[in-house]
């Protein structure tokens, strides 16, 4: 695990619809905006995120939701998730918890620390080799196809 | 007074493209049929079939996010219907103390499941799902649906 300093914030620029397929694309960005880092995930998950990036409150608590609720009623917080590894073009992703000052780490997919984050409000942040072997050509290419086609890109 | 329902099984909507979740008292053989999304309806039927995906998904952090917090899922309760929405809780031990969670039923199913905490139902709920459904089926009634009186 990779000590603080030398991981980089990322935040939420936004989830795009992968029209093809029923997958969603998470886009994080560092603050300078020069990063990239696209993480394809799926439809409940990236429904999930966007819900709680455009501050939609629905009727009923989402899985997510309910997780958060978990916490607040035990007195934890989730104090970052950090985006840690990726294998065979799976990301891996950990939670930082904390009651106390005592801290937990928990193993999570992205997705799911993703949607946690931007509903506590804390920072995300990636491994300077995650972002090494991220896909963000992969992602350029599928832009520039999907801006050719003239879908909309909803954002953040 | 509360039922204690065992998830029979799953169901799927085509009219709806929904899933349907039956639970079932089996002392009074009760059934609570519950319309869930494909997602959740995919977090229940993985932990019936006892499926362990390569990485975890939403309801298996949920529970490890639980045991990290030291807390321990007592029991999860379908308690209310209202317009066709159920409404249900997780009630929660930690430390010396109960905590209630709202939930929709089926994170509260997907997580028992998990936890192997019990489900139960209100009487109340048993008993409006009886009534809502007869009530929507009278809705759906058309005029020809019933019989001519003879002049």
């Amino acid at each position: 695990m990779a000590e603080t300093n030398t991981l980089i914030p990322l935040k939420v620029h936004g989830v795009l619809v992968d029209p093809n397929t029923d997958t969603q694309i998470v886009v994080l960005r560092d603050e300078q905006n020069s990063e990239v880092l696209p993480i394809w995930v799926g439809t409940a998950e990236g429904t999930s995120i966007r819900l709680a990036l455009e501050n939609v409150i629905p009727p009923r608590p989402m899985s997510h939701d309910l997780i958060c609720s978990f916490a607040s009623h035990l007195g934890f917080s989730l104090n970052k998730i950090v985006i840690t590894e990726v294998k065979n073009n799976t990301y891996f992703s950990t939670l930082f918890l904390a009651k106390d000052g005592l801290e937990k780490s928990v193993d999570s997919r992205p997705s799911d620390a993703i949607a946690l984050a931007v509903r506590c409000q804390c920072p995300i942040y990636v491994t300077p080799e995650v972002l090494e072997q991220r896909g963000g050509e992969d992602l350029d290419t599928w832009l520039s196809k999907l801006d050719q086609k003239g879908s909309e890109q909803p954002e953040a | 007074m509360l039922n204690q329902m065992n998830v029979r099984g799953l169901l799927f909507d085509p009219y709806n493209n929904a899933y349907i979740v039956i639970l079932r008292d089996e002392q009074h053989s009760d059934m609570l049929p519950i319309w869930v999304g494909k997602s959740e309806a995919s977090a229940i039927s993985f932990a019936l079939e006892k499926i362990a995906p390569p990485r975890p998904m939403t309801h298996d952090l949920m529970k490890t996010l639980l045991d990290n917090m030291d807390a321990k899922v007592i029991s999860t309760v379908i308690t209310d219907l209202k317009e066709n929405t159920y409404f249900a809780k997780i009630h929660l031990l930690f430390g010396d103390s109960e905590f209630t969670v709202d939930s929709r039923p089926s994170d509260a199913i997907a997580v028992a499941l998990r936890t192997e905490a019990p489900i139960f139902a209100s009487g109340e709920v048993l008993h409006k799902q009886n009534s809502e459904e007869l009530e929507r089926w009278l809705e759906n009634l058309k005029p020809e649906d019933f019989g001519k009186p003879d002049a």
